[in-house]
């Protein structure tokens, strides 16, 4: 009974705790109906999307977060920040939100050290100039000779050309006088050569997705004058929505509601397609399942590790049902993933890092499942841990851009990525639960009296177990990407450094078995080499991305190789601390 | 000789055999920073003896001396491991049926075998396996062939060896699977085929071997063409050929050339002691030149210097210079510079180039592939690539067949023992390059993966239920 209490009461908590910012905050009839801007589909990489995506994807490119404070501290949402940047208000200049970490850059740009490195396009302004010529420097050089500042400088640069690109494919050309209209004319041909959004969807009269300034352009009065052989024709969207853009940076509400509603109705009538998906995408993103989940599954690991160490059932219930109602969440949120994209859930390095939690935390739960009674709450733990940190990395990868880009041609096939991929992620996350379990192993053997024999055989079972899948997984998901190969540029293995990563994972796991199978390692040798594969496992998942070589490579950041680094020092302290004699462990000599 | 059986039935050898092949692994990884990958894999994986470089395993700022260090290499790790495999399975995986199981375990045994050939050389599948449909089934029934190879195996595996034949069933596949890879490392050869929209071509380009042609082109019927492999082209070499009525002589043979450029803009310097040739060379420069290494995406353009000599009188008919980069295929089509001259009133025209092979199906009949559309599509408001795509007309009068085609990323075609692949394209996508492989052993890795799968998947679920027993 009082089970059940608790259990309902975690429950409850979840579920108060999921919808909390789903709701968007309430607008009245004579405020800026934000909200439905965001609402608005758009194309903007390839991909249809809604505002609200491409908002949140810009911000989070050049401040790292989903939101921004204006000048008085209030939170405001990054489709305002957004429509603030486009329809050009004065405001818009002094958000701060380019993030500049390193401190050289900002000596050169002229600026303090803030403690929240962020700074205003307002300030950013006067070293404009040397910022480009900088970059220009850095790009000549050969990528081996590019020192950490080049790389920096580059780095801000490109975040910096790409917002302008965005911000240039939202001008009103309506100003420009009519001599100077060749000039822009070009200019915007120009401007189209790059990824900017297409904010005007296909309607009627046109069939294809368009930026604002080019079909602005065509509406110009001077232009009618010059077009000699074909008619232009005035689009009807891209004048609701210049006016809109142009009352928004006025400040009159009703113009702006009312041309957004004409707008809005016009693709309605016209192309209702257009509409698909925008709304759940926005509450996919409203939802933002995954930063809950990860916070949960953390809390799963607190719990649990005091459950676990003096042996509170009751907390490790609570924690055993807290990780199942989190684990809901974050699989509707992959489903979700899948149904937007269209895409199988892994295709990208983010997406890798959220469906490797996943499964870390499927295990885990089957683990806890399977082994209540002999080893309980060592699956929360397994669990907890695993996904919150695969959830914190995604959060960090995710500062790249859209986390559902579409997918170069030669990667893009659905059927590979739904068999290889998916297997040989599996492959990895089995790794990472074995290497887990490996790791609570040592730290509890060596610190705690808790490895009493019966924990220690049920956790040397699940460790091999899980080695036994993680052979049998990345195995046949290596195998299957060699078979990719042979049937994409008739190549079965041609030694790609992702594919030697994944080799180096099967290697470890076999090598891993037969040691145990020839009576090398016992239980404790078993647990330090599970350990190791962490490393294997880390190196080939972020590692490889790290040489710049491959076709496999789509990640890179500097301080992913800082962080990767750390984790195999600390890695190898715990493989040393499993050898050292079973003696002095305080749980005693249980191996 | 005991000692040495004891010795490679060890499963220690296994662990340091594997653990050494996953340093050589590592290091060949790490290699591919600096090198390209064919040169990381002829001196890393395809050897007995590899040469690992020391300074792959430190950042390249800390300028290591690049000391090499004598390590096993892949084929005898692969071999020295193929042995100790054997080994051990001979010991401790002994026959276990008898009499009249041992009888239907070895027929199985052969049945399974028979399987796998069959599967191997496309028994039943069709002679031009083209790819209108999506790759799932494709991909789908060839792992499907696979697995019903392995289950037969298993099943006579079941029959000679009980509970252990997860185990030798899973240990042949790994087996099969190296000997796949090494027959490839040997056998498998690449070429590409270059169409322009709406040409026809009936040869491949093998881009690993190079010749130097010479067409005679008087008779309105015919050509006549001659070739000289390269491999005939040595330093101060008089080649004579009885169709041609002059020698060659080899005055050098480069490595790499640089791309020709004018002579006037070339600084005095270099022009000194720059020799005095006959057509393309008296107006361009072209020099030899280091090789490039793998990583710059770039290939080496070989040149020729050669001199003709009168056959009879030995008497000079010029000199020039033949590059890779006057061969329209090595620079995408863009250019095309035919060294053309006249010797006792006929007409020639060299190129140095690709070595050509003349398409033939396994028949004998010569085959012609003709480029009628290439497409290029990107993502809508993007340079992103979504797809490249070749529409094809493949003819072979001799067999009978005439047919349009598409090859598109990841959708070869597969046609007379080779699999054309969509590889590049040319400038303005006026054209395509196909990637064309022959490679007889390809479908053992679909074989060897699903035999693995199923002996190891056998092998795991009878531990599990054995554990659930115990458990019960």
């Amino acid at each position: 009974m009082k089970r059940i209490i608790s259990n309902s009461l975690v429950v409850l908590f979840a579920l108060w705790f999921y919808q909390s910012g789903v709701k968007p905050p309430k607008e009245t009839a004579d405020e800026f109906q934000i909200n439905a801007f965001a609402h608005l589909p758009v194309k903007y990489e390839g991909r249809k999307k809604p505002v609200d995506t491409m908002a949140r994807n810009l911000l989070t490119i050049l401040s790292g977060k989903q939101s921004v404070r204006n000048a008085d501290g209030e939170k405001i949402e990054a489709t305002q920040w957004l429509l603030d940047n486009i329809a050009g208000t004065p405001k818009a200049m002094d958000y701060k939100v380019i993030r500049i970490e390193n401190l050289d850059v900002l000596t050169s740009l002229g600026l303090e050290e803030t403690k929240r490195f962020r700074y205003s396009y307002r300030e950013i302004l006067p070293g404009l100039g040397k910022l480009d010529a900088a970059s220009r420097s850095a790009f000549s050089k050969e990528d081996r000779d590019r020192d950490l500042y080049d790389r920096q400088v580059i780095k801000l640069a490109n975040k910096l050309y790409m917002f302008q690109n965005v911000l240039g494919s939202f001008e009103d050309p309506s100003g420009i006088p009519g001599e100077q209209l060749m000039a822009a004319a070009q200019r915007y041909m120009q401007l189209e050569n790059y990824s900017i959004p297409l904010i005007i969807p296909p309607s009627a009269e046109n069939g294809r997705w368009r930026p604002l300034m080019s079909s602005l352009l065509t509406a110009h009065p001077a232009m009618s004058g010059m077009a000699h052989d074909h008619e232009l024709t005035v689009d009807p969207l891209a004048i609701h929505m210049g006016v809109m853009l142009a009352a928004y940076r006025e400040g009159s509400v009703d113009v702006f509601n009312q041309q957004l509603m004409e707008f809005g109705a016009t693709i309605q009538e016209e192309n209702p397609a257009a509409f698909e998906k925008i709304s759940f995408e926005v509450f996919y993103n409203r939802f933002n399942a995954f930063m809950k989940s990860a916070q949960l599954y953390l809390l799963v690991f607190v719990l649990s590790c005091f459950g676990w160490l003096f042996r509170k059932e009751g907390l490790l219930s609570a924690a055993r049902t807290l990780l199942i109602v989190a684990f809901i969440p974050h699989t509707f949120a992959i489903i979700a993933r899948v149904f937007l994209s269209g895409y199988p859930p892994v295709t990208n390095l983010y997406s890798s890092a959220i469906f490797i939690g996943w499964g870390a935390v499927a295990a885990g739960i089957l683990l806890e499942l399977g082994f209540r009674k002999k080893a309980g709450g060592i699956g929360n733990l397994v669990g907890g841990i695993a996904g919150f940190s695969t959830l914190l990395i995604a959060y960090f990868l995710a500062g790249d851009g859209d986390t559902m880009e579409q997918m170069r041609a030669v990667l893009d096939t659905r059927f590979w990525l739904a068999t290889h991929v998916i297997t040989v992620t599996l492959g990895y996350m089995a790794t990472f639960v074995a290497g887990t379990i490996g790791v609570f192993y040592i730290i509890s053997g060596l610190f705690t009296r808790r490895l009493d024999a019966e924990t220690e055989d049920g956790m040397f079972r699940m460790l091999y177990g899980t080695t036994c899948f993680a052979l049998l997984l990345s195995f046949v998901g290596t195998v299957l990407g060699g078979l990719w190969a042979d049937d994409s540029w008739g190549r079965f293995w041609g030694w790609d450094p992702k594919e030697n990563g994944a080799l180096l994972i099967v290697i470890w796991n076999s090598i891993m078995l037969h040691a145990k199978y020839g009576g090398m390692v016992k239980h404790r040798g078993l647990a330090v080499m599970a350990v190791f594969g962490n490393v294997v496992t880390a190196w080939s998942w972020f590692g490889v991305n790290q040489l710049g070589v491959g076709l496999h490579s789509y990640g890179f950041t500097d301080s992913a190789s800082f962080w990767l680094v750390m984790f195999c020092l600390s890695q190898a302290v715990i493989c040393g601390m499993g050898m050292i004699s079973p003696g002095r462990w305080k749980s005693g000599a249980t191996q | 000789m005991n000692k040495l059986f004891d010795f490679f039935q060890s499963l220690k050898l296994t662990v340091w055999l594997l653990s050494l092949s996953m340093v050589l692994v590592f290091a060949g990884t790490l290699a591919q920073v600096d090198k390209g990958i064919w040169n990381v894999m002829d001196q890393y994986f395809r050897c007995y003896i590899a040469m690992i470089d020391l300074p792959v395993f430190f950042p390249r700022n800390l300028n290591i001396p690049a000391i090499q260090i004598p390590f096993p290499g892949g084929f005898l790790i692969g071999w020295l491991l193929t042995i100790n495999l054997i080994a051990v399975h001979s010991q401790t995986f002994k026959v276990l049926a008898k009499g009249g199981r041992r009888v239907a375990g070895l027929i199985a045994l052969l049945i399974g075998i028979l399987v796998v050939v069959g599967v191997m050389f496309g028994w039943g599948t069709a002679p031009v396996a083209a790819t209108e449909d999506d790759a799932f089934w494709r991909v789908f029934l060839r792992l499907g062939r696979g697995t019903l190879a392995a289950i037969v195996l298993y099943a006579a595996c079941v029959l000679l060896y009980r509970q252990r034949a997860g185990m030798v069933l899973l240990h042949g596949g790994i087996l099969f699977l190296l000997i796949g890879e090494f027959m490839t490392a040997i056998f498998a050869v690449e070429a590409t085929m270059t169409i322009k929209e709406g040409e026809t071509v009936n040869f491949l380009d093998r881009s690993q071997q190079l010749e130097l042609s010479f067409t005679e082109t008087s008779n309105p019927d015919y050509d006549t063409v001659t070739v000289i492999p390269a491999r005939l082209l040595k330093d101060g070499a008089v080649v004579e050929a009885d169709a041609l009525p002059f020698d060659v002589k080899v005055h050098r043979f480069m490595h790499n050339s640089t791309r020709p450029q004018p002579l006037q803009n070339v600084p005095d310097q270099f022009k000194a002691d720059y020799p005095q040739y006959e057509g393309f060379g008296s107006r361009l420069y072209v020099a030899e030149t280091r090789e490039v290494s793998g990583t710059s995406g770039t290939r080496n353009a070989q040149a020729v210097d050669v001199e003709l000599l009168d056959s009879d009188t030995g008497e000079s008919l010029g000199r020039y210079i033949l590059s890779l980069w006057m061969y329209p295929n090595f620079v995408n089509r863009s250019w095309d510079m035919p060294t053309n001259f006249t010797v006792d009133g006929k007409n020639y025209t060299a190129y140095f180039r690709f070595g050509r092979e003349y398409a033939k199906a396994p028949s004998g009949n010569p085959y012609s592939i003709q480029l009628l559309d290439f497409v290029h599509e990107k993502y809508e408001g993007t340079q992103m690539p979504k797809d490249f795509a070749s529409k094809i007309l493949l003819v072979n009068e001799g067999d009978g067949v005439e047919r349009e085609l598409r090859i598109w990323m990841n959708n070869p075609l597969r046609y007379a023992r080779r699999t054309f692949y969509q590889s590049g394209y040319l400038p303005d996508d006026g054209g395509t390059v196909l990637q064309v492989v022959r490679n007889d052993t390809w479908m053992i890795p679909y074989l060897a993966c699903m035999i693995v799968f199923v002996g190891m998947a056998a092998q795991f679920i009878q531990s599990f239920n054995r554990y659930l027993r115990r458990g019960a």
